[in-house]
Parts: structure tokens; sequence; C-alpha cells
């Protein structure tokens, strides 16, 4: 493997662990101390300390090394974990997660910030007893030096409870290229060497002696915190033709059984064992081999492993019992494979064509009038819609990678603000583009900052209202006709409408005599330069961030509104489509021009001959329908033409009439982007390769009629005859 | 990349360090010759197939459809702030590529007709003059000597720069919002 992947898959294994290591201690704030989630964060650590000492990233090792020290002793109960070591562990996550930045930066041999970082190890050194480390490398050297058996001094007396190890390298090691000493400095590195006795049995007289070949052997006391695969890993280049073997110290067994007795959803027993860090892969991967050379009188696996001391009897059976408990629960766990996502995109891009193509390929076979020809490519099309679905789920994720960074975001701000705030996230499940994925962290994270700042009172403030004293966040996610939708609420103090006009009419941004509806108010927040805060603090009210939120929001092709019921308390809702790809689309016609409707918009189409058209407003139903020409708005000479169709469209809870003169009906559309040269125009946002080639646009009908509203407004001054008017009888 | 002064990108033009002849294709706009150098050209496609987008300043006519890619057209002689190009037998597009924010950008241009590639040695290539052409002076790279007449040499990068235009399209759409009729 080439070292720049290895590098990154590095990388990408101690984010995912630090990011387990905080939900472990979140876990642990709310939910009490467990050994299991102990036993994560420990976990979560030390394996970052592993891998980065595999590359020798020193500065992650060390300082990993001393969270794992406090960890460990909190794991043997010598250290209670309280609130304040709860930050501390917080706090020294972070550091690590910036350690692993500078990897990825490849800047490793910079300490990223060196105060930061004396400050944590002091705070660190407080849960740690005086003489905490003895100085291994040291003791090595020293080893190393004189040859022969020597004992080292153990400092901390705990020599009783001791990986031993037993090595016999093979004659050849040297000539391999290995030093058997270099592999005793590395084994050093993950901890102490408290016995070494060097075996001299094989060693022959003098005159036979080949000085290229080695002939001693070595049993080792080793006190390490590092697990059985992990000591293992030390000898991967000579385990093939040496006898290594590695015996648990007493005091791991008991921790084996606990794990074994932990683990969700055990599979056979080699893989428990080997789950549960009782056994290495490879070591199993022997003892089957084996189990497969005896031809007759196969013995199971486990009474294999204890007559090979492979492992000790006590975690054999832990482990047969463990198995047994779960043979019925199948697990359903999800098997992954890793792409890279440009091969996806590509996929996707190739699927798209292959729309356009199916498309063009459809309008011939129309043209030809051939009844077999059309059903081949009917049969074709369905297809290509299935593979065309089927290829935008594989780019879909759960939002819950968004939401999983909120519980520590939430935590550390109620505690900067003094208030109390519970966080409840529903929905992580919902599944939405990965792209999109990327972009909406940092809206969401301003709306919750937003909502924790301004929204939910200080504790004192809710006691007084008669609400509970703890502030509830909610982050909550699903699905809705073709779209996803993301809500953030909290049951504060909700929105002052009162305020914000006060606000939006001293900025200019309405005029004294405006006539705006609630919801119109509220939107006035996502203006540019909008703040309400009386009190500027350093985590929102600067004005710049909602307007910010809502134009990250459009560029998703998505859309922003706010709810809110003054002392109740706030809700955004964010909207955005499933995908930025391909969508089904409505295609109609304006003179000879084609437009793209995105389907799920449309409710239905009606005949806009034998309704009374007049002011732009339509009796449906008995309701009023406020409807925008399209050729009036984007001002195309008139035709003549015998009769137009009207679209209704419904996005979030307006409903709007486009004018049309012709409908053509629905077909795939790949979007194509028209790129920053047109970011000017609001009332499109992408166009579409028709079957034909020829280029259709793809309209934008939120911003469409939202435009011809604010036309009519500066035109009126008023919002009377606003296309925006809510309908009433669908809202409430 | 696309707010280079002129001045620099002239400099690597008349470029000491590269001696050497140079390429540019020729074209007539309006009757008047100008060249652009050969290696930001893509392609030449006869003029069809353009989608009009409503709303948009004159020099942007549409775009067209580039084997699956979506290509915005230029009219240039409308950019110069002349009158928009009556298309003709032979109006064609030429496909160039600009570079913005370290991206290749794809965009046409229309003209009244292409004429041939010229060769055209350094000592060729006089600085622009600070007046007296009818174009933005910023949109002239150089001036090529042909004998008795002169052909510009247009610098590709500040006459499609794509903020500028962004910008223009932007105040157009607005404009319009606030003239237009309910």
């Amino acid at each position: 493997m080439d070292m720049d992947m290895a590098r990154d898959a590095l990388v990408q294994e101690a984010r995912e662990l630090l990011v387990a290591m905080e939900n472990a201690l979140l876990e642990i704030e709310t939910d009490g101390a467990s050994s299991e989630a102990i036993n994560a964060i420990f976990r979560a650590a030390h394996t970052i300390k592993g891998s980065a000492g595999l590359f020798a990233f020193d500065l992650i090792v060390s300082f990993t090394h001393i969270v794992e020290s406090v960890l460990d002793r909190v794991r043997n109960g010598k250290v209670q974990i309280d609130d304040a070591m709860l930050s501390l562990l917080l706090n020294c996550g972070d550091y690590i997660g910036a350690l692993v930045d500078a990897i990825q930066n490849r800047t490793e041999n910079e300490e990223p910030d060196a105060a930061r970082r004396v400050v944590l190890e002091k705070q660190l050194g407080a849960y740690l007893e005086p003489p905490a480390e003895a100085p291994a490398a040291a003791a090595l050297t020293a080893t190393a030096k004189e040859e022969g058996p020597q004992q080292i001094e153990g400092s901390g007396g705990v020599s009783s409870d001791n990986w031993h190890l037993s090595l016999r390298f093979s004659p050849d090691v040297l000539r391999n290229g290995l030093d058997p000493l270099s592999f005793l400095h590395y084994l050093s590195s993950m901890g102490r060497i408290v016995y070494l006795h060097t075996l001299t049995d094989n060693l022959p007289p003098l005159s036979q002696l080949d000085a290229e070949a080695s002939y001693l052997g070595f049993e080792i006391d080793f006190d390490s915190d590092a697990d059985r695969a992990k000591i293992e890993s030390v000898f991967d280049f000579v385990r093939e033709d040496s006898q290594i073997r590695i015996l648990p110290p007493h005091s791991k067994i008991d921790e084996y059984i606990s794990l074994i007795a932990l683990m969700p959803d055990p599979g056979r027993l080699g893989d428990i064992l080997v789950r549960g860090g009782a056994l290495t892969e490879v070591e199993l991967e022997q003892a089957l081999q084996q189990q497969q050379g005896q031809e007759i009188g196969q013995k199971p696996l486990g009474a294999m492993l204890i007559e090979q001391q492979l492992v000790p009897e006590p975690v054999v059976s832990a482990a047969l019992s463990r198995q047994k408990q779960n043979e019925e629960k199948k697990s359903h766990e999800q098997k992954f494979i890793k792409v890279e996502v440009s091969k996806l995109d590509q996929l996707i891009d190739l699927v798209g064509e292959l729309v356009i193509a199916g498309a063009g390929a459809n309008l011939i076979a129309n043209r030809k009038k051939d009844a077999q020809f059309e059903e081949a490519t009917q049969a074709i099309s369905v297809l290509v819609e299935h593979i065309r679905d089927a290829a935008l789920t594989l780019r879909m994720v759960p939002i819950g990678e968004v939401f999983q960074r909120f519980p520590r975001v939430v935590r550390d701000i109620s505690r900067e603000l003094g208030k109390e705030i519970e966080l409840i996230v529903t929905g992580a499940e919902t599944e939405l583009d990965k792209s999109m994925v990327e972009k909406l962290a940092d809206p969401l994270m301003h709306i919750v900052r937003n909502s924790m700042d301004h929204g939910i009172e200080g504790t004192e403030d809710r006691v007084l209202a008669g609400k509970s004293a703890t502030g509830m966040l909610r982050l909550n996610a699903y699905h809705e006709s073709g779209s996803i939708v993301i809500e953030v609420s909290d049951d504060g103090r909700g929105l002052n409408r009162e305020k914000i006009l006060a606000k939006a009419i001293e900025r200019g941004l309405v005029t004294p005599d405006h006539n705006l509806s609630e919801k119109d108010i509220f939107r006035l927040i996502f203006e540019a330069g909008f703040s309400t805060a009386e009190q500027v603090t350093n985590l929102s009210g600067r004005g710049v961030g909602m307007d910010v939120v809502k134009k990250n929001i459009e560029s998703l092709r998505g859309e922003v509104e706010i709810l809110s019921q003054a002392g109740q308390g706030t809700t955004t809702r964010i909207r955005l489509p499933l995908t930025l790809a391909i969508i089904d689309g409505f295609q109609v016609m304006v003179n000879d021009e084609v437009f793209v409707i995105p389907l799920d918009l449309v409710i239905e189409c009606v005949d806009l001959a034998g309704h009374d058209a007049r002011h732009n407003i339509v009796k449906l139903r008995g309701e009023p329908l406020p409807f925008v020409r399209l050729r009036e708005l984007f001002e195309l000479p008139p035709i003549q033409h015998n009769r137009e169709s009207l679209v209704v469209v419904q996005f979030g809870q307006q409903r709007a009439g486009l004018v049309v003169d012709r409908l053509l009906g629905e077909f795939q559309a790949v979007i194509k982007p028209l790129g920053s040269l047109f970011s000017g125009i609001k009332s499109i946002s992408g166009s579409t390769i028709l079957g034909d080639g020829r280029v259709a646009l793809i309209l934008d009908v939120p911003h469409l009629v939202q435009q011809t509203a604010q036309q009519q407004h500066s035109l009126t001054q008023s919002a009377v005859a606003g296309l925006l008017t809510n309908n009433k009888t669908t809202e409430r | 990349m696309s707010n280079l002064p002129a001045t620099a990108a002239s400099s690597r033009l008349q470029g000491a360090e590269q001696p050497g002849t140079q390429q540019f294709l020729t074209f007539t706009l309006s009757s008047e010759l100008f060249a652009i150098p050969i290696e930001h050209i893509r392609e030449i496609i006869e003029f069809g197939g353009l989608t009009e987008i409503p709303m948009l300043p004159p020099f942007l006519r549409g775009v067209i459809n580039l084997r699956g890619a979506v290509v915005p057209v230029v009219d240039l002689a409308a950019r110069f702030g002349r009158n928009v190009t009556e298309i003709g037998r032979r109006t064609c597009i030429v496909i160039l590529e600009v570079e913005q924010e370290n991206q290749m950008l794809a965009l046409g241009i229309i003209v009244d007709a292409v004429n041939e590639v010229l060769s055209v040695e350094p000592g060729q290539i006089e600085p622009r003059p600070s007046f007296g052409a009818k174009i933005r002076a910023d949109f002239i790279d150089g001036m090529i000597s042909l004998g008795e007449r002169f052909v510009i040499a247009l610098d590709i990068q500040q006459v499609l720069s794509v903020d500028e235009m962004a910008t223009l399209i932007g105040m157009n759409t607005n404009e319009e919002l606030a003239a237009a009729p309910a």
C-alpha cells in the first residue's frame, strides 16, 4: 500500500474513532458512567495511539499515551470520572483531532498548539499517580546494551500482571535483513519490558557457529496496555518462520470475559475471541488451518485453543456461552464497501447521459409510429428510470452524519451561555444526497446557535415563564413529497414580531406603512444585515448569518422558513430537494421555448379558458389562486394562440399558477448547472438537455413567484395583491 | 486570474523570454478584423441550436448544447457595446476556454465569419494604443501589424471576464425587476 493511502486511512480511522470517543463521553455525561462507554473511550484512544505509532507520529503517540493512562486508571476504578474530567477528555479529543489534522496537512512534526497541550497535559497529570510512568525507552536501551539475562527494576511494583512473550526467532532472521533487537526496541515503545531472559540453549559450539544465524530465544515479561493484536503486530515481519507466543496477563483474562459479555452481536467462536482481543486474526487462522489438517477426530476450535495455550480456558467458555445466547439473534449488520466518490459521480454522469439518450430514442420511436419500436423503447425507459433511481440512492447518506456533531456543540454552547439545554435528535436515518450533507453543516450550525443564544431563555426566565428549567432543542428530519425537510425547533421565547418590525423599519428594510403577514415578517430576519439581539454575543448577533444561511440553502435549490409562537418557541424549517443531479420534470411550452417545472411541485393542470382570469387571479374550486404568465415574466413576444393552460404548483404552504401555451408532459431532466455566469438569474435554477438535443431551462418556481410578488410590491407599495398571499384554507 | 491587469497579459504576449512565432485565429465582426491566440480556442461550430434565456443583457445570447455540456454564448459585438450580431450564412460560434477560479470554463462567441490562422512574429506585435480603437482599451492585448493595416488581438480573459459579465447580468435582471410591469 502506498504511504499516502496509508496516511489517509489513518486520518480517516482516527477521525471516526474520535467521533466514537466523543459520543461515549457525552453518553457518560447524560446517562452516567458505564464500563461499556469507558471501554469504548479507552479503545478509541488506544487504537489511535497504536496506529500513529506505526507511522512514528510521535506527537500524537506521546499525547494520546497520557490520555490513555488516565483512562486506564478510570477503567481500573482508581479514579472516578467526573464532570471536570469529561470536559478535559473532550478537550483532549479535540486536541487529538488537531494533531490528526496536522497529519493530514503533513505538518505532523509541528505542535498545532503547544501552549494548549501543556495545559491539557498538566490537567491530565493531576489524575495520574506521582510516579506515573517508568522511562520505558531508557530501560530498554539498557537491556539492549548489556547482553544476557537481566532483571529490570519495576517502579510501579505491578510486575505480576504482565504479558508473557516467548520469542524464538528463526535462525534465518538476520539473513532476511531483520534484527531481533529492533523488534524489542519497538516493543518497548508500547510498554515496559519488565523482565527479559535470553535463551542460549540453541547456541552451538563456537567452531560451528554461523555468524549470520540467530540462535537466541527470549522470554519476556512485558507491562503494557496494548492489546494482543497490537503486541502481535510488532512481530508482523517475522511471524511466518518464527515462533511467537503471547500469553495475556491475568487481569486481561477478566477483561476479555467482560468484553465478550458486552459484545452486541457475536458471530462464530473464533470471531468472538478475535474481537474481544483474546486471540489475534493470525493465530486464529493458524489454528483453523491446523484444525482442517487433522483429518480424523477434529477437535472443536475452543478445545484446540486451550490446548495450545493460545487462549485461557475461562475466556473460551465465556465466549462459548455468549455465542449460544445470541445464536437466534441473527445479525442484521449492514455490509459496506468503500467506493471512491469520483467513481460514483462518473456513474451518475453516465446515467444522466443514458437518460438523455433514452429520451432521444423515445422521440424517434414516437415519430416513426412503429408500435413494436415504441414498445421496446418504452421497456428501456422503464429500466433506465430504475437505474437512475438506484444510481442516485448510491449517493444518499443518512443526515445523521451532520446531526452527530451537534450533541457536543449544544453541550459546549449551553455551558458557555450558562443555560440548561437538552438536545433531542430524531430522524437521523433520513437520507439525502451526499453533496448536500457537506453543505448543510454550516447553515444548521448557525441556526442551532441562534436558537440557543436568542431563542431559549436563561433558566430563571424559563422558570418565571412557567416552563421547565431545561430548555429543549430538537433536530428533526423527514421525507415529504420528493424533498427532505430538516427542522430545528426550540421551546424558547419565540420570535418577537414587534421587535423584528421595528428593527426592519429602522434599517430601512420595510416602510412603516407595511402590510406584511406574520410569515413575511419572520422572513425579514434572513435579510442581510439583520440582527435582533440587543446584546451582541460572541456566538451570534453580528448580523451576518441568517442571510448566509438562506443563501446556502438556496444554492442547494432549497428553501427555509420560520414558524414561531411567542412564548412557545421557534421552528426553522429547511426544505431541500433529495438530489441535485436528476429530477422528474414537467415540460411546458411558451412560444417556441420549452421550460421544465420540477414535477414534485406540480399539483394539477387546468385549461385557463372559461376562467375569469383578470387581475392575475383565478378562482379555482372556490379558492383564489394567484398566477403569473410566463410570457409576460420573460418578456417573450406575444403570439396568436387559441388557448392557454394553467399549471398549479405548490411549494411549502404556498400555491400559485403558471400560465403556459402548451403542456408537453413528464420527462426526466438531467440537471446541467448554468454556472456562475448566470448566478444573477433567480427565476431559473438550471438547464437540461431535451431528447432532440435542445437546451431547456428549469424554472425555479419559488423564486419566480417571489420575484413576481416583489415586482408587484414595488409597484403598488402594498402587499394586497401579492402572489405570496397565503392560501388561508390550506394553511389553517 | 480574469482580473489580471491587461498590461501583464500583454507583456506575456510580447515577452522577450518567449521568442518565436505565435498563432492567432482572425475573424470578422461587423467587417472589422480581430484576432485571438489559438491556444484559447477549442473548436469552431456552425451557428444554431441556441436556447435563449429570458431577462439577459443583449451580449449574452443564450446557451447551446455542446455534446452534452451546456455552454453560454456571448455576442461579441454586443459585448463591445455595438448592435446585436445579425445571424447570417457565415455566422459561427467559436468555442473558447477561459480560466475562472482555476477552472477552465467553455464559452462560445458569435462572430460574423472566421478568416484564417496567422503566424505572427514577436516583432509584428505592437503595444495597444491608449486611445483610438473603438473598443474598450482593456479588451485589447496588442496590435498585430499586417503590412498596411492592424488587427486587434483581444485579451480574452478581459473580454470574457466571468465576474464582470455575471455582475452585468445581475444588474440587468434587477433593473428589469424594478421596471417591469406587473
